[in-house]
């Protein structure tokens, strides 16, 4: 039996008059990819955003590990090992891919001086290299090179490499192939894998039920702000999880059509 | 198996970049000469070339003096306006803070009889509150930094005039810690240079310092890079944000002290126009208006070139009233070099 890492019992989370959580609750287990599925609007973000501390929850609870947490920041979340990368927004593409790496645990000397802080540029760069090694993105990606000058792939292997660096227990990927080309989006499910065989648990978000068949274990369907269905990939198919997700019986319909 | 597919398609895209990586060193050296500080620092030496050669008295020890003179008073109001559009955002409030602070602490010592040293505490209290009202309205309710501070700029420059009643005040002139701090003068040969040059000096140091090796300027850019990013990250955004709209009002508030003492004068309608000349600076050293991409070595060369023009038109006879135009067109020249040379770049 595999070891549970994450668990949300009854979330809930309004905005003004709408509620886009009603009452989710979910399971992730150590070394588990589970695919998050639904329409847009379905209350997916809202939901990753809850864990990843971009905003509290209304009511629920949260354990990370068996032990009841309250994430109120994000800076909380990667404390207790969650990390989040969204679609476009997970690095700064003004800065090195070094910098990136680190941003927001940048390496130091005089700790003492706080912000002020002096950067060791030295360790930051050769932290930097060996974990493009690691992870197994070309050696010859420097460095120093600025995010803007890498390619959609590239950036997302980046970000995902990060995540992994910082030995996450949980890793959120939130539309990670989007605006990828065929052989990028390859690369990045390849990630996902890896990312299993190390241990860490994957909860995916994504609108490409293929890919959901290439990498899940498990699959978890929202629909208005519940989750309506949660199955295991080996006992499910495409059409029943096209259905789960828009709540009209495909299946159904398809036979009526034959 | 090890070689996969991202493997792979990262040669293939890298492919170009590692054919040139045995000419290392050309490599750096071009990117230098592509950056924008670079380019902005050519051309800063054109323009002193040329004025020197229109006029001879431009290289003269009186007009560099001159010229030292004026240069931190704007420039200490761009080191952080540098700061600050790195990150994002921008302060249209600091001319008119230039004016507010010297007016206020003038006013305790004159007319409440307050000691200069508590009045000077005053005026600085002044200049953070102003900056917190600044940076807490725009991040905190989400308004535009333009907005924003277009409003505190009428509302600053409005108090000025108002305490005033729209004349200026005499400014402390007896010789004492504080006036020498601010506006002492030294020379140096036949050069006459003012303390105000080593604030400036100073902060242009501490400035580079903050941006390029302190952990303070990786925040600082990548909130104006991307802001989602930083804060996914846990960057504070909103309290750096904050706290460098004060580091400007009070970098503002300095200068408007160091210029009330060392003209003795402390006038309500001091600074007008600063903001936009101070952004201009900024702009044409090469730091983006958008945010995420500063440099103060930038900063520098462009506040030493609006001098040199601003003098040196001025030294070559363009009539007064027509030297706006020469200012606002060289300062259109730059930034459409500065837009060239990037898409340039960005197609090698």
């Amino acid at each position: 039996m595999m070891q549970e890492v994450l668990r949300l019992q009854n979330l809930q989370k309004s905005f003004g008059s709408v509620r886009a959580l009603k009452n989710a609750s979910l399971t992730l287990k150590e070394g588990e990819v589970v695919a998050l599925l639904g329409d847009n609007g379905a209350g997916k973000s809202t939901l990753i955003k809850a864990i990843s501390g971009v905003f509290p929850i209304d009511r629920g609870d949260i354990y990370v590990r068996g032990e009841k947490v309250s994430i109120r920041s994000t800076r909380e979340a990667m404390d207790l090992g969650i990390e989040t990368i969204h679609q476009d927004t997970s690095l700064a593409p003004d800065l090195s891919i070094a910098r990136n790496l680190f941003l927001g645990r940048e390496p130091v000397n005089l700790k003492w001086l706080g912000v002020f802080a002096p950067l060791d540029l030295a360790k930051l760069r050769d932290a930097a290299s060996a974990l493009l090694k690691r992870v197994g993105i070309s050696k010859k990606l420097d460095a120093d090179a600025l995010v803007s000058t890498l390619s959609g792939g590239e950036r997302q292997s980046i970000a995902i490499s990060r995540a992994m660096q910082f030995a996450a227990k949980v890793i959120i990927l939130d539309e990670p192939t989007n605006n990828l080309g065929v052989e990028e989006t390859h690369g990045v499910l390849r990630f996902v894998k890896e990312m299993r065989a190390a241990g860490h648990s994957v909860l995916l978000i994504t609108h490409n039920i293929h890919h959901v068949f290439e990498v899940a274990d498990r699959i978890v369907v929202m629909r208005r702000g519940e989750i309506v269905a949660e199955q295991t990939v080996a006992d499910t198919d495409l059409l029943t999880v096209e259905s789960l997700i828009t709540g009209a019986d495909l299946s159904a319909l398809m036979k009526r059509a034959q | 198996m090890q070689k996969s597919m991202v493997q792979q398609v990262m040669v293939q895209q890298v492919g170009t970049v590692t054919a040139e990586d045995g000419a290392g060193h050309a490599k750096a050296k071009s990117s230098l000469m592509r950056s924008p500080q670079f380019s902005s620092f050519v051309i800063l030496v054109v323009l002193l070339v040329v004025f020197a050669v229109a006029d001879g008295n431009f290289l003269s020890p009186l007009n560099i003096s001159n010229m030292m003179a004026f240069l931190p008073e704007l420039g200490i109001i761009a080191l952080g306006m540098t700061l600050l559009l790195t990150a994002g955002e921008f302060d249209l409030s600091v001319g008119a803070v230039f004016a507010l602070a010297p007016v206020v602490v003038m006013l305790l010592v004159q007319n409440a009889g307050v000691d200069i040293g508590v009045a000077l505490l005053a005026g600085l209290l002044l200049c953070i509150a102003i900056g917190a009202i600044n940076g807490v309205i725009v991040t905190k309710i989400g308004i535009s930094s333009f907005l924003v501070t277009l409003s505190m700029l009428l509302i600053v420059r409005g108090a000025a005039l108002y305490i005033t009643q729209g004349f200026p005040l005499k400014s402390w002139d007896q010789p004492g810690f504080f006036v020498t701090l601010l506006a002492g003068s030294f020379n140096i040969g036949a050069f006459r240079f003012y303390t105000s040059l080593w604030w400036f000096i100073g902060l242009s140091l501490l400035a580079v310092y903050v941006l390029r090796y302190a952990k303070l300027g990786n925040w600082i850019s990548a909130i104006g890079s991307n802001r989602n990013a930083a804060v996914a990250r846990g960057v504070p955004a909103d309290a750096v944000k904050i706290w460098l709209f004060i580091a400007t009002s009070v970098l503002a508030g300095l200068a408007g002290m160091i210029s009330a003492f060392r003209i003795s004068a402390a006038s309500p309608v001091a600074g007008t126009g600063y903001e936009l000349e101070v952004i201009a600076m900024v702009v044409v050293g090469g730091t983006a208006l958008t945010g995420g991409r500063g440099t103060i070595l930038g900063t520098i060369v462009g506040a030493l070139m609006l001098r040199a023009i601003r003098n040196g038109i001025v030294l070559v006879g363009v009539p007064g009233l027509a030297y706006n135009i020469f200012v606002g067109v060289i300062i259109l020249a730059m930034l459409i070099l500065h837009a060239l040379l990037q898409k340039n770049a960005a197609r090698s």
